[in-house]
């Protein structure tokens, strides 16, 4: 008890201190994960146990500082082998870094207070196989703490939460990947935690099973819980994500809001209009980036915001009709592409 | 407390629903209850060959029980990554070996108990079908009834319900004399197992279930032969150590007895003996010195696990 209290006034300070700002739920610095392929991988502060005969080593994170605020969901972005779940591996205690340190809720790595207010959920989660549904969710709720008549209760509305109430009583071996991923989220979810780490959560899903772990993302904030996860599926991160990191070979390339990354990158504008004379389609063809014409519709792609505004203008003048006008911005994916081309030719 | 026990409880249900442990049970079911035919073979001192096959039996169960269940336990974690889960939570890692040490041994006594159950159940069978009392039902046959009749085979199964009754009331409330002394010994074997435990949790907690099966049946030999390693030591000794390759021998001699534990203690031969010896008793020494080594080798299992990179 009064471990919590006291954790709660710490916790109160770091908010203090960064008032005007939201406050930070998790923060790193200089996090660096070199990986040893020793016959015993255990740190001991700076004993490292070297029973191998050569040291061959990896770099798996460089130097990362990042900052998550409260209630944002935050996608930690890049192709497989980045450094993503290295980087959760760190903040959930799985592993040790090498050098730097993080804070989750204001407080340091490892810490059982903060760990008693995060969920996670790994990459392709598997577990206990022996176990049903509900036992599953009852024996963690045992490892937080949860009192015995809660831990029955906070089950089943997890399992109605993330649809799988039909399938609680069925032991863990009998589901498949989207149910094991659901199931995954109901664990990190049994604490009703503050802030909720997930790795990968849509990684081999059907679209269905994708939509579903956007909308509980969603949902989670909406009631204002950070989320923290990690992914390779930039379409769907696009379509969740508050800020998002770019990690590529360790690194964090880029980090920020997805409207400030993207926004300035209007890639080229769409302009679709019915009925446009062919000469005018001729004049346009030397003027445009870009014309399809199919059946009636004329499809004009042009890079300049000048030369959109003059086509619009012109529509009304030619008797065509407009049917629908585009900006289209860079999608995060060729953001993305962007950045590691740039980085690596460099 | 409470997340040690959730993780000792989760322990045994996964032992439970392991087909290895109901295949290892089922053997040394069948091999206490095939000792009465063990019995048919034996010219004399039939009851010391039951009693020592079916004490044999149980220290030896109970060892592959810990063996083959135990090391898989910690490594599935592992190498199906619940532990990542698990290491999330708000729990301390040196619980977590608390948890899986505890479950696993409770997992080795309640089989213990089954082949306890077992053990006695044949020990009273025998008795109750042994040459006199067989004498006294052929002597209450009547004209023309014979062995294999209706109400030979009624005695029998008679036998058999009242042998299960008498094992499960001497092993819950009224040990006898015989009785005693085999709970001694099985209670000693515990102990032993304890030990052996929490080294099968200490090699799993580095290596692959392969060499921490193999490290640990050499843990249980070696343990086993610690005091005649030490009385070599001595006979070197006594010989003088004249030479370097006596010197050497003598201390690796040393070395090995002292940094394997001395499971002698928990050996006792009663069974081979007469009832009439003196009893074996669960000495203060003996519980201490299981407790003591056990604590100690799970702290080095926790030193390591500390600070572990999982991958």
């Amino acid at each position: 008890m009064n471990e919590n209290r006291r954790g709660s006034v710490r916790c109160d300070q770091s908010r203090l201190a960064q008032a005007g700002t939201m406050a930070a739920v998790v923060e790193t610095f200089g996090l660096t994960k070199v990986y040893t392929l020793d016959f015993l991988d255990v740190e001991h502060g700076r004993l490292k146990l070297r029973l191998s005969r050569s040291r061959r080593q990896r770099v798996a994170l460089k130097d990362l500082n990042l900052t998550v605020e409260e209630g944002e969901i935050f996608g930690l972005l890049g192709p497989n082998g980045a450094g993503k779940t290295t980087t959760l591996k760190i903040l959930m205690g799985i592993i040790f870094p090498t050098r730097g340190s993080a804070r989750i809720l204001g407080r340091p790595l490892g810490d059982k207070w903060a760990k008693a207010r995060l969920g996670f959920l790994p990459e392709n989660p598997y577990f206990y196989d022996y176990l049903t549904g509900r036992e599953f969710l009852k024996y963690y709720g045992q490892l937080y703490g949860v009192p015995r008549r809660e831990r029955e209760q906070r089950a089943n509305v997890l399992l109605a939460r993330v649809g799988l109430r039909d399938a609680a009583n069925l032991p863990l071996k009998g589901y498949s990947k989207g149910m094991l991923q659901r199931i995954g989220l109901a664990q990190a979810l049994l604490n009703d935690p503050q802030i909720i780490f997930l790795d990968e959560p849509q990684s081999g899903l059907d679209p269905l099973g994708r939509k579903e772990i956007r909308d509980i993302i969603l949902q989670l904030r909406e009631e204002g819980k950070t989320v923290f996860f990690s992914s390779h599926i930039l379409s769907d991160a696009e379509l969740v994500c508050d800020r998002v990191g770019i990690l590529y070979s360790g690194e964090l390339k880029d980090i920020g809001k997805l409207r400030d990354l993207l926004s300035t990158r209007i890639k080229n504008y769409e302009i679709v209009a019915r009925g446009v004379p062919e000469a005018a389609l001729q004049q346009w063809r030397a003027r445009v980036d870009r014309l399809l014409v199919q059946k009636n519709e004329a499809m004009v792609i042009v890079r300049e915001e000048s030369e959109a505004r003059a086509i619009l203008a012109s529509l009304g003048g030619l008797g065509a009709t407009l049917v629908s006008f585009n900006p289209r911005r860079e999608t995060l994916e060729e953001y993305f592409i962007a950045q590691v081309r740039g980085r690596s030719d460099g | 407390m409470g997340k040690i026990w959730a993780i000792a409880f989760n322990t045994f249900k996964e032992a439970v629903r392991n087909r290895i442990l109901y295949i290892l049970l089922i053997f040394a079911v069948v091999l206490l209850l095939f000792s009465g035919a063990v019995r048919e073979l034996t010219i004399s001192a039939q009851e010391k060959v039951i009693r020592s096959l079916g004490l044999g039996c149980i220290n030896i169960f109970g060892l592959l029980i810990a063996v083959f269940v135990g090391i898989g336990l910690v490594y599935n974690e592992l190498d199906k990554k619940t532990i990542y889960t698990i290491i999330s939570k708000p729990i301390d890692r040196w619980q977590f070996i608390l948890g899986k040490y505890f479950g696993l041994l409770l997992t080795i006594y309640v089989n213990i108990l089954i082949m306890t159950v077992f053990f006695y159940f044949s020990l009273y069978y025998q008795s109750f079908t042994s040459e006199e009392a067989l004498e006294k039902l052929y002597a209450s046959l009547g004209p023309g009834e014979s062995v294999g009749t209706p109400r030979h085979l009624a005695y029998l199964a008679w036998s058999g319900l009242r042998s299960i009754l008498n094992a499960l009331k001497t092993l819950c409330f009224f040990p006898d004399e015989v009785t005693a002394n085999l709970q001694a010994v099985i209670l000693m074997t515990c102990l032993e197992l304890a030990i052996i435990t929490a080294f099968a949790i200490l090699y799993s907690s580095f290596s692959t279930p392969t060499l921490s099966a193999i490290l640990t049946v050499f843990t249980f030999v070696i343990g086993r032969s610690n005091e005649d390693i030490i009385r070599y030591s001595w006979f070197l000794e006594r010989k003088g150590l004249t030479s370097a390759a006596a010197v050497m021998k003598y201390r690796i001699a040393q070395f090995i007895a002292h940094i394997t534990p001395n499971l002698k203690i928990y050996y006792s031969d009663t069974s081979y003996r007469a009832l009439s010896d003196p009893p074996v008793v669960v000495d203060t020494y003996a519980i201490l010195y299981g407790v003591a080594y056990s604590a100690l080798i799970l702290s080095l299992a926790v030193l390591v696990f500390r600070r572990r990179n999982f991958k």
